[in-house]
């Protein structure tokens, strides 16, 4: 039984509403090999993981295991047909030791008893052959984040995968971390398995792939061999798309600097540093945008310069000259700061309240009633319209419940709102996600006309292009830092791509 | 056109909701009722008779009214801002101990000497909601676990106090337990003679006006209902969350604490160990069936006073018991919170899955 390709798809596609996240995409995996699958965020990378795991259906095309098709009926069934999954958040009971949890939901059964002897037996076998030494009988709460991969690596084994899909596994492992995983990897493919490895590291690709694929706006654009590409002409395949909308954006003189952000350094709530230490600032007038891979602490960055997140001792953020590190939201109101969450649904509206509800948000605090505690429904109700009308909101009045207007108008809508009110400094993130051609040119006209009125724009997005259309300069955020990548125009689209994947120019 | 589908589409799960939950609980109701061997419409006329019968009967039902409008308004304030204070319970006993304490170990002058006695419960009611406030923001320890738990203290705690302050011997039997009758002057005006229909329900009318109000025209009010509608959003529009936690949660323990004071200045005259008959919970219920509207609360505290005053008189000349009511109105509640918007989408994508791979079939 000797074919080529363990696994193969065809012409897989997957919709989600209009959006294609998997178009046609064949891809064949050789045996025993470690291959790597590329692609930003949005590729399509995940979508295609998922249907090989049966967490998603398919909406059409094949499946092939050993070259016969494989249909499969739930998620266990295709961890039964040797298809196992490592996801980038662990799936892990606290609570239970390494090895309760690398046998859950497989155990060896005596009757209708669990057989510890034997399973114990069994993940000591795959242990010792793997190399894995692992504490089987510590609690997992007591682990650091290397060693619960590894559990996870040896339960997949455990369940008899032949195929590991190690996703964006090397996000949260130190340097020293990351080695070891690759030796991991590399003893997996030498003893017999095959190994897909998800990441958008550029680096890492270079140093563990037998062969690579690049996956860009959901199709497959081709699978290469290490030595048939360079780090440039990867970056290249999987951003350079297409160019469809242009800014024609008019360089101009910016002024004194607003906003100086310094040795900021910001922990999530597990303790671990998101943003390390990044100095920037902003001139009255300008437009900075932050390009970068999702999960390179861009969300804690925003969060901490909006005063949701205190930062770490020794943090200094500086507005307009006056030290604002320790003050929340509402004190960002009042300084005029303005903030656009990545998170439309969830964080920048409220879908169950009506269009002027969501439009005096901040508004009814900042800038007030008279008396202030007293809801004036006029002054309410002409703010609101006056955002509608400015923004080209499409509404019927403003009693509409915000959950009835499309993507594009809540965006224009939390746009709208957030420049409506004499602003000095506004904090973006992905403008345009997710939103239609008429509405991303829209909101880029405004973002260029209230920086030409003097309004200072942070820019966060994850979409290459619009930073590159908008920004007068352009900062790259890779693993929590801060890398500066020139002004407008300096840098090609490829340049940048390389930074945002980790890599130097400099090579 | 948008708004109207809109509207239409909520209105019309709305209608489904509450009239497929009125069908499915009569028809349990009829159920349980003919198994006991009793005749449904009698049993329903029975009530309709105890609730509205006669002007002594109505007098009861308005009775009911006050406190379940009381602990409704609280329960409202809770939960239309997601805060699940389930301790509604323990903070009418300590409201209603307080105002029995209140009665009788002050003297006032009528009207005033009642209001006195208001303030004092609710204040207590106040300060024992409090701790679970506490506990949450410093402690991190889940609201609806620590109210809860602090329900079975607060009763037995105030069952103590009792005990002490009366000089009670440790063995009495606990329906006795209860402290001196308050004064004359504490009392609340008796709104129908020969009932405990009082003062008490213009005491809830006003405080579930103030709520309305609130709500419709104050910024706090506005601030409330998007915490509880989305929490994230309030807290990136400059509202303290924290600080909304803790007044939430004070001012439904000052309105269940004014809940369990009337009933000790309207109907006992003095503090009763064990007096409540799960009123608090009747208050979360109240408040579920309304849907967080003020409006609702009122409505429906009519008519769960009906049903509380129409199962005294069934249970007496039925072979009833008046738990089938309560019961019956538990299941109802289940019915309202079964989220027929979910299930109605789920069976719409279910279907459009089917007719897709019948499509890929062919």
């Amino acid at each position: 039984m000797s074919f080529d390709y363990i696994l193969e798809t065809r012409d897989i596609c997957k919709n989600f509403g209009k959006l294609a996240a998997n178009d046609r995409i064949s891809l064949k995996i050789k045996r025993n090999t470690i291959h790597s699958i590329v692609g930003e965020n949005g590729a399509g990378k995940s979508t295609l993981m998922n249907i090989l795991t049966n967490i998603h259906k398919a909406d059409s095309g094949e499946i092939l295991i050993n070259g016969k098709e494989v249909k499969f009926k739930s998620t266990i069934d295709a961890a039964r047909q040797g298809i196992g999954m490592v996801y980038q958040e662990f799936m892990l009971m606290k609570g239970f030791t390494s090895f309760e949890n690398i046998i859950v939901g497989f155990e060896e059964k005596k009757g209708i008893a669990i057989d510890f002897k034997e399973s114990r037996k069994k993940v000591e076998r795959i242990c010792d052959e793997y190399h894995f030494p692992l504490p089987l009988d510590t609690l997992i709460d007591d682990l650091p984040v290397s060693v619960l991969q590894q559990i996870e690596i040896v339960k997949v084994l455990y369940r008899g995968a032949e195929i590991i899909i190690l996703d964006e596994p090397t996000s949260s492992l130190t340097p020293q971390g990351i080695r070891g995983l690759f030796s991991a990897i590399r003893a997996l493919r030498d003893l017999g398995k095959t190994v897909l490895f998800i990441t958008h590291k550029l680096k890492e690709v270079f140093e563990i792939s037998d062969e690579i694929s690049v996956l860009r706006d959901g199709k497959l654009i081709g699978t290469y061999q290490p030595s048939d590409v360079n780090p440039q002409k990867l970056a290249n395949l999987m951003v350079g798309r297409e160019v469809i909308l242009k800014a024609n954006k008019a360089p101009h003189e910016v002024g004194e600097t607003v906003l100086k952000v310094d040795n900021l350094s910001v922990y999530d709530k597990d303790g671990i540093e998101r943003v390390k230490g990044v100095s920037f600032d902003i001139k009255k007038g300008e437009i900075l945008g932050i390009a970068g891979v999702a999960g390179s602490g861009q969300q804690h960055l925003s969060e901490a310069l909006y005063g949701l997140t205190r930062p770490k001792q020794g943090s200094s953020i500086e507005f307009n000259g006056e030290e604002i590190s320790r003050g929340n939201p509402l004190d960002r109101h009042k300084n005029r700061i303005g903030y656009v969450p990545q998170d439309r649904i969830g964080s920048g509206c409220n879908v169950n309240g009506t269009i002027w509800e969501n439009c005096i948000m901040g508004y009814h605090k900042a800038r007030g009633f008279d008396p202030p505690w007293l809801l004036n429904y006029k002054q309410a109700h002409d703010f609101s319209r006056k955002v509608v009308e400015d923004f080209d909101v499409k509404i019927q009045t403003i009693e509409d419940r915000v959950g009835s207007l499309s993507g594009g108008n809540i965006q224009k809508l939390i746009v709208g709102r957030e420049f409506s009110q004499q602003n000095i400094l506004l904090i973006i993130e992905d403008p345009t996600r997710g939103i239609d051609v008429g509405a991303i040119e829209y909101i880029w006209e405004k973002l260029l006309d209230f920086a030409a009125q003097g309004v200072s724009v942070l820019m966060i997005s994850h979409d290459l292009n619009e930073v590159m259309q908008l920004s007068d300069r352009i900062m790259v955020m890779y693993d929590g830092h801060l890398y500066n990548a020139g002004n407008y125009l300096e840098l090609t689209e490829e340049q940048i791509g390389l930074i945002m994947m980790g890599g130097s120019l400099h090579e | 056109m948008n708004k109207t589908t809109k509207l239409g589409e909520e209105f019309k799960i709305n209608l489904i909701k509450y009239s497929f939950s009125l069908f499915a609980v009569l028809l349990i109701g009829s159920l349980l009722i003919m198994a006991q061997g009793e005749n449904p419409i009698t049993a329903v006329s029975s009530i309709f008779v105890g609730a509205f019968g006669s002007k002594v009967n109505f007098g009861n039902t308005l009775h009911w009214m006050a406190p379940c409008m009381l602990v409704g308004t609280a329960a409202l304030i809770a939960f239309r801002s997601g805060v699940m204070n389930l301790g509604l319970e323990g903070q009418i006993y300590f409201g209603a101990l307080a105002a029995g304490l209140a009665g009788y170990m002050v003297e006032l002058p009528p009207i005033i000497h009642p209001l006195f006695c208001i303030v004092v419960g609710g204040i207590a009611g106040m300060l024992w909601a409090l701790l679970p406030a506490i506990l949450r923001l410093f402690f991190n320890i889940s609201e609806v676990i620590s109210t809860l738990i602090l329900n079975y203290i607060a009763i037995l705690l105030a069952e103590l106090f009792t005990i002490l302050l009366m000089k009670f011997e440790k063995n009495m039997s606990v329906t006795n337990i209860a402290t001196t009758k308050i004064l004359d002057s504490a009392r609340l005006l008796v709104l129908i003679k020969g009932t405990n229909a009082t003062s008490a329900l213009i005491i809830a009318a006003v405080i579930l006006v103030v709520v309305y109000l609130v709500y419709k025209y104050t910024v706090v009010g506005y601030e409330l209902k998007q915490v509880g509608q989305n929490l994230k959003f309030a807290k990136i529009g400059g509202v303290n969350a924290s600080r909304v936690f803790i007044s939430i949660f004070l001012i439904s323990g000052f309105i269940a604490g004014i809940c369990g004071a009337t009933e000790t200045i309207g109907v006992n005259y003095k503090f009763i160990s064990r007096f409540s008959a799960n009123l608090g919970w009747d208050g979360v219920m109240i408040t579920r069936v309304a849907a967080n509207s003020p409006g609702g609360v009122a409505v429906v505290s009519f008519i769960w006073a009906a049903f509380k005053a129409g199962a005294m008189h069934m249970e007496r000349n039925t072979v009833l018991n008046r738990y089938v009511i309560n019961l019956l109105q538990a299941i109802f509640v289940l019915f309202i919170s079964i989220d027929y918007k979910m299930l109605y989408t789920n069976y719409k994508e279910r279907k459009f899955i089917k007719s897709q791979s019948l499509k890929e079939r062919d």
